[in-house]
């Protein structure tokens, strides 16, 4: 599953800046690509984008080699799995009820879970760590559970492409690893995995390659090598910094200095 | 929805006449001779007329609808008028409503030292009591005495007239959905009763109450009065005759003897004549 | 409890005030009168009682009330919104304006269908007016612009009655007071058959909806990528829940609380799963109106108090001990 944007331009209603201008981005099957940037530099508008979401003023996007318009919902669904950055829930509803969610695509309206669906749930709450809170309301969980089940639903989708919207935000240091490596072990099982992030060290250490975007545009799109780099990023985030090669897993890794 | 109901409970308030307090007695009646009298109770406007007094009425209501009163400038409703106009009018008599729906009004025209009198206007009683106590504030007793006289008179004959008819059973119905019926505490029963008919909601509670419609379905009527435009479902009273009342009847007032009369001949149909 | 051990109990609940509000009224009837008039038999006056007056009451209050609950459900669904209620777009407003329009200028007269007519089309009046704000916008329908246009519009719906009573009689004003209340007095073979008619397929739609519903309930971007079509999901489910009330407040009034409360109580022992949440709030709806309707009748029999005065005095507790819970639980 390859997840293309081709000279992407997008503008929200009324505003006269896009959100996103001339982006292209390429992601091949099996690798994991992570996004970056500040706040509102359009992170967000490009994975609603390349969803489908939001209409494109200009460019193209495509999910392996087909415009993303011209996927079926359902057939979309199934296809490629989607964590926004956040939802609220306003009523009672079980871990399990939630991770069942993800079969929706699969199913018919009247129609109930197989066993193909069972496992499927099953294979995606024990991935995300979570079989001991299946039973639990959804409202109660922390919310380093409620991530994980949100990523577990959609692995309940069984796509081939995964998009996640900052999916380790909220999450404590071993979860944030453990989600890590199961995405980067589903890339290197064949899936395609868009990161949204704003964690520079685990995407330059996880990451086949990641694109830096700045007010819409693209900054920098390259290997972490390429991209990670002091001028660029002092440049984007406009704060001092310095970036060495982590002694541990050699990945380039950011030091932000003091602002004197 | 909360809102809307307080607004119609709101609206609903400037409704039915009072319900408490008799005359009140806690302040000297006005006597004398009012010259420029604003009758905020209707029924009070048309005894005034009836009286003699209808050159002295310099204001109206809303609700005073006649073509005799249609020249004269309106103060609003009776309850809670427009102070201003009443001003205006420099009026030396406020007719009013008793009790204690509109507790304002009282208050600002006695800031405005100008005299008012409360009648209630309820029962067949308060009718010819408000009659006199009109009288008394006009100096027109001579012309009140005989109205009531006139007034009795009427009502002896209608009782008279029906005497010989054996008496109805008769619903007075009001419409709405459950139906709402008349009780005993109310002047439609008391004209009722005056026109020979048994009011089989007399074991009602209340003033007008809705009632489940296998009860009237149940219950054994001659004749059910409708009244107004007020749809009544036939079928609730198959045996019974339906008949449709002009509403105009239900306001007490000095035509009272002829509502008990109008009623009379609805429910028994043409009446003796009446003894010279 | 399980939503099947629940669905049991609810359509037994359901059967059991459907019976005894045949069996009971403000006439008294024994159960051998009774039995005889639904077999045709016996006399004409306890059969007119049975089976042109309770039996249709009842069937309407099954109708109304599951009907109630169940368009509650989806409008707490679609909204996301735990205290969305089935008048929330102002229907009662406007079906209320016109039920005031045909009191007020005696058009009653025309005929017994005058006034659920006026007030069919003040709610669809309200429901057109107010999916046309919500859409303005843009392509998307926005659900917080559809709740503030429905608050809207209801103000300027009560504003409208205020001004219509403002210059009627007396009569006009308790008419309508009486009308507001609800009552389901007025219920006859012909209202249960088109309310029926109306709220059968309504109900079956809204059930087939359950799935997409779900997802719609957690957020419409989460719904979008989880495959459902949500615009086309979210119109039609609104849709059919604004004409659901419509089709109820115009055959019995505005009854509240059923729609609020009934939903709540349904998902505090089920959870929220809209296939089974949306089939058990109308059992239970059903239940819980005919149960308030023999209450209306038989609290201060023969007088009838209206139905939303039982529905509230029984809601409103209800619904604050279920404030607290989840102010209590996080």
């Amino acid at each position: 599953m390859r997840l293309t944007a081709e000279g992407l331009v997008v503008r929200y209603p009324g505003s006269d800046r896009p959100a996103l201008d001339d982006v292209s981005m390429d992601v091949p099957s099996g690798s994991l690509y992570a996004v970056l940037g500040p706040n509102g530099s359009g992170k967000s508008s490009l994975m609603r984008a390349l969803l489908g979401l939001l209409p494109t003023e200009r460019g193209r996007v495509e999910i392996d080699g087909r415009p993303v318009t011209a996927w079926e919902r359902r057939e979309l669904a199934r296809a490629v799995g989607a964590v926004t950055q956040s939802e609220s829930i306003s009523f009672p509803l079980t871990t399990r009820e939630l991770v069942a969610m993800g079969r929706y695509p699969y199913l018919g309206p009247l129609e109930r879970e197989r066993d193909r669906d069972r496992e499927a749930i099953e294979r995606a709450l024990v991935s995300c760590d979570l079989t001991e809170l299946a039973g639990r309301d959804v409202t109660t969980l922390s919310g380093g559970e409620f991530q994980r089940a949100r990523l577990a639903r959609a692995l309940a989708q069984e796509p081939r492409a995964l998009v996640l919207d900052e999916p380790t935000a909220s999450l404590d240091i071993g979860h944030e690893m453990t989600i890590l490596e199961l995405l980067r072990s589903s890339a290197d099982s064949g899936m395609t995995v868009l990161l949204i992030t704003h964690g520079l060290d685990m995407a330059a250490r996880f990451a086949d390659r990641l694109l830096l975007l700045s007010r819409g545009v693209v900054a920098a799109e390259g290997t972490p090598g390429d991209v990670v780099r002091e001028d660029i990023l002092r440049a984007v985030y406009g704060w001092p910094l310095a970036v060495h090669a982590d002694p541990t897993t050699g990945a380039p890794r950011v030091t932000p200095l003091a602002s004197g | 929805m909360h809102a809307l109901l307080l607004t119609i409970f709101a609206a609903a308030c400037g409704g039915d006449g009072a319900e408490e307090g008799a005359q009140e007695g806690d302040r000297p009646e006005p006597q004398g001779s009012a010259t420029r009298i604003i009758s905020l109770v209707p029924s009070a406007t048309l005894t005034l007329r009836e009286i003699g007094a209808a050159d002295r009425l310099v204001g109206r209501t809303d609700f005073d609808t006649g073509a005799w009163v249609a020249d004269l400038p309106s103060v609003g409703g009776g309850l809670e008028p427009n102070l201003e106009a009443i001003v205006s009018l420099r009026p030396d008599l406020v007719v009013r409503f008793a009790g204690s729906q509109d507790r304002r009004t009282p208050a600002r025209l006695d800031d405005l030292g100008i005299p008012h009198i409360a009648v209630r206007p309820d029962r067949v009683e308060d009718v010819l009591e408000t009659v006199r106590v009109l009288g008394r504030a006009t100096g027109l007793e001579a012309s009140a005495a005989e109205l009531v006289a006139r007034i009795e008179a009427g009502l002896a004959e209608v009782e008279e007239r029906v005497r010989p008819h054996p008496r109805k059973r008769v619903a007075y119905v009001l419409g709405g959905t459950p139906p709402w019926v008349a009780g005993p505490g109310t002047y439609i029963h008391e004209l009722v009763t005056l026109a020979g008919g048994d009011n089989v909601f007399s074991d009602l509670g209340e003033l007008y109450a809705g009632v489940s419609p296998e009860e009237i379905r149940s219950r054994e009527i001659d004749v059910v009065l409708v009244s107004g435009t007020d749809v009544f479902d036939p079928s609730l009273a198959p045996d019974a005759r339906i008949e449709i009342v002009d509403e105009s009847i239900e306001i007490p007032g000095p035509h009272l003897a002829d509502a008990a009369l109008q009623l009379a001949e609805l429910i028994h149909g043409p009446l003796a004549p009446a003894s010279p | 409890m399980s939503r099947w051990t629940l669905g049991v109990g609810l359509l037994i609940a359901t059967l059991v005030s459907v019976l005894l509000s045949v069996r009971l009224g403000s006439v008294p009837l024994t159960t051998a009168e009774v039995l005889a008039a639904l077999g045709g038999n016996g006399d004409p006056v306890v059969q007119d009682i049975v089976l042109r007056l309770r039996l249709p009451r009842v069937f309407l209050g099954v109708l109304v009330g599951g009907g109630l609950a169940i368009a509650g459900a989806t409008f707490q669904a679609l909204l996301r919104n735990p205290l969305a209620e089935p008048y929330i777009l102002g229907i009662s407003g406007g079906a209320s304006v016109g039920a005031v329009l045909v009191l007020a200028f005696g058009w009653v007269a025309a005929g017994s269908w005058a006034l659920p007519l006026a007030a069919f089309a003040g709610a669809v009046l309200a429901i057109v007016l107010v999916f046309r704000v919500a859409t303005a916008t843009g392509r998307a329908m926005d659900v917080r612009v559809l709740l503030l246009a429905g608050v809207v519009v209801a103000a300027f719906f009560s504003a409208c009655i205020a001004f219509i009573l403002a210059i009627s009689p007396a009569r006009t004003v308790q008419s309508a007071v009486l009308w507001i209340m609800g009552s389901l007095a007025g219920a006859t073979w012909r209202s249960v058959l088109l309310t029926a008619v109306y709220t059968t397929p309504a109900v079956l739609l809204l059930v087939a909806m359950a799935r997409p519903l779900n997802l719609l309930a957690i957020g419409e971007e989460t719904a979008h990528h989880l495959g459902a079509d949500v615009e086309r999901v979210k119109r039609i489910s609104l849709v059919v829940a604004a004409l659901i009330t419509a089709s109820g407040v115009a055959v019995a009034g505005v009854i509240g609380f059923v729609g609020l409360v009934v939903p709540h109580a349904v998902r505090l022992v089920i959870g929220s799963d809209h296939r089974a949440l949306l089939p058990l709030s109308f059992l239970a709806g059903a239940a819980f109106l005919t149960l308030a309707d023999l209450g209306a009748r038989l609290a201060l029999a023969p007088t009838e108090i209206p139905i939303g005065v039982i529905t509230a005095f029984v809601g409103v507790p209800f619904f604050l001990v279920l404030l607290r819970r989840s102010v209590a639980t996080p």
